[in-house]
């Protein structure tokens, strides 16, 4: 029976030792390895529901991402369509003005080489005048050397006179 | 593999053999047998002592320091290795060592105190103060002894008589002093409670020290007990209450799950049977006791002293009343006889089963060869099963407690008090999320800044 009853001194010294031992990991050290495994347990549940956020997020930037490009490569086509027909129109428009420029260049070329054409014109008319008046003026000159001469031209021209 | 197998082969092989060479060495072993009192060493083993077994080496003891009040009130301190000495005992035509009692006797004050561990007595292996017979007392002991011996042979020559000890032959009259003596079981009390200090407190340091990291290996495993008993059952059961009594329940459950596992350790720093002792699970009931009365709502006492039974069974008889007081009571002593069942079962059947080998051994060499492979290999499955009963008890002593306090703690309406924590949870949760969402927003915000 001696099993069965409880001895005094170990009653008591398990009293106090169970006592100190509950206050001391009472005050210094369960709370803390509680509030550690929670805070910790806390955090990995953050980071998991962060890192679901994040690739959510991820997913999110990367459609965005898509999208923009696509659009980019959109405005890219068009704009590059834009800079064709630019380009088209550009040359069409510098042919045409350079036509223009041409066509006024010949025209401007034409009239002065028509002026200096005609200047040219009267002025060798001028000459020819002057040429033929001298010529006649000598050849006047040579055949009036003669009274002879002078006096049937007079006659010529009064025969005119007189038959008008 | 194959390595270790024959290496366990080669040692069976010995333990075989070895009861062949113990006979070819002591010629026969019968004497001793004729000696062996299977009762007596099942229950030193199990008990308490003054002094702590030298490993190897039975007779020797590590002193232990006594603390006992004698008869007229005096205190008095001494080392347990003056209450015996070791002797070279002749047995057989061999000698060996054996611890005997010596009285220890000190003069104070002008008179002489003498303590003895009893022997033949009442108080057997306990301390005791001894005083000399006087003329009647004389008588009264003879005429005891007469009697006895006229019933029949007396084991050991002295009998047993109440208020007297045998020592040596000679009678005295004993006083079992106030005994808080620092024996075996307070020495590994002390022993387990510093190794809970210190594996917890180790833990401490770590999270201290390294913040939210995990600990690792031998501090990981610490943790998932940890965290096995606080979220599993704490935490389970208590709900919002968990915190405040976690620290009670948890601290049972390493302190019994060191202890049981320091007994199941045969040498020094183990071996002391503590909860197979009655004394420490008796105190363990009583706390649980105590924060289950201590911490009990009004609709515990309620419960108890007017119940929601019909008015018969509560009224003029209190029927009712009478099964609840009885049912607070019997909790606590269930728990405490428990643990003390199991553990004490199985370091008794541990002991058995060693102890066949020297039963056996009077049957012959081959009969106590065999018995020796069987009894071992029985006893490291016991004491294998035993590991495994030492995690369950300490588990089913904190659930069992936690749901003691828990039904305890417990409010009036059972909707109200399930339904809070989870509004309380999911409170928070919705809490966190919407923080969650505006830290996103800023993120995001920082974002498209960039």
């Amino acid at each position: 029976m001696e099993l069965f009853t409880p001895d005094f001194g170990l009653v008591f010294w398990m009293f106090i030792a169970f006592i100190l031992l509950f206050l001391v990991l009472a005050k210094w050290g369960w709370p803390v390895i509680i509030k550690s495994m929670e805070s910790r347990a806390n955090t990995i549940d953050q980071g998991v529901e962060d890192a679901r956020k994040a690739k959510e997020q991820l997913d999110n930037a990367r459609e965005e991402a898509k999208k923009y490009v696509e659009e980019a490569q959109a405005k890219q086509a068009e704009m590059l369509r834009d800079a064709a027909k630019m380009k088209t129109e550009i040359i069409e428009q510098a042919k045409q003005e350079a036509a223009e420029a041409a066509r006024r260049e010949m025209d401007a070329a034409k009239l002065s080489i028509e002026q200096a054409r005609k200047e040219a014109e009267l002025q060798f008319r001028n000459e020819v005048g002057k040429f033929s008046i001298d010529i006649a003026e000598k050849m006047v000159r040579d055949q009036m050397k003669s009274d002879d001469a002078q006096k049937r031209l007079v006659d010529k021209l009064l025969d005119e006179i007189e038959k008008n | 593999m194959s390595k270790r197998l024959s290496k366990i082969l080669f040692l069976l092989a010995i333990l075989v053999a070895a009861p062949f060479k113990g006979f070819a060495e002591g010629g026969d072993g019968h004497a001793e047998e004729e000696n062996l009192d299977v009762k007596e060493i099942i229950f030193e083993h199990l008990g308490d002592g003054y002094g702590w077994e030298v490993p190897f080496a039975h007779a020797y003891r590590i002193p232990l320091p006594v603390i006992v009040k004698a008869e007229d009130g005096k205190w008095f301190c001494f080392s347990s290795s003056s209450l015996s000495k070791v002797e070279s005992v002749e047995h057989d035509g061999k000698t060996h060592a054996e611890a005997v009692p010596v009285v220890k006797t000190i003069d104070r004050d002008g008179k002489t105190y003498s303590f003895v561990i009893a022997h033949v007595s009442t108080h057997k292996d306990k301390v005791v103060q001894i005083f000399p017979l006087d003329a009647n007392q004389e008588q009264e002991v003879a005429k005891e002894v007469a009697a006895a011996k006229a019933q029949g042979p007396v084991k050991g020559g002295w009998p047993v008589i109440d208020g007297y000890v045998c020592v040596d032959g000679v009678y005295y009259r004993e006083y079992r002093p106030l005994d808080i003596s620092i024996t075996k079981n307070v020495a590994a009390l002390f022993i387990s409670t510093a190794i809970v200090l210190l594996i917890v407190m180790s833990l401490v340091r770590f999270y201290r020290r390294r913040g939210l990291k995990a600990p690792r290996k031998g501090m990981g495993f610490m943790e998932l007990l940890v965290s096995f008993v606080y979220e599993g059952t704490i935490k389970a059961t208590l709900g919002e209450n968990a915190k405040k009594f976690a620290p009670y329940l948890l601290t049972c459950f390493f302190f019994i799950l060191i202890m049981n596992l320091l007994g199941l350790i045969v040498i020094f720093p183990g071996g002391a049977n503590l909860t197979g002792n009655i004394a420490i699970t008796l105190v363990l009931a009583v706390m649980t006791f105590v924060m289950t009365n201590v911490f009990g709502t009004k609709h515990y006492w309620k419960e108890i002293f007017w119940p929601d039974v019909p008015l018969w069974l509560k009224c003029p008889l209190p029927i009712m009343q009478f099964i609840e007081i009885f049912g607070m009571f019997t909790k606590p002593a269930a728990l405490c006889v428990r643990l003390f069942a199991n553990m004490m079962g199985g370091h008794m059947i541990v002991i058995t089963l060693t102890l066949l080998i020297f039963i056996f051994a009077a049957f012959g060499a081959a009969v106590a060869g065999a018995t020796t492979v069987v009894s071992i290999l029985f006893s490291l499955f016991m004491l294998a099963l035993d590991v495994l009963v030492s995690f369950i008890q300490a588990y089913v002593f904190t659930t069992l407690s936690t749901i003691f306090i828990g039904m305890a703690v417990e409010h009036g309406d059972h909707e109200h008090a399930k339904e809070h924590p989870h509004t309380a949870q999911g409170e928070a949760d919705a809490a966190e999320a919407e923080a969650q969402k505006e830290r996103f927003a800023k993120e995001a915000a920082s974002m498209d800044l960039k």
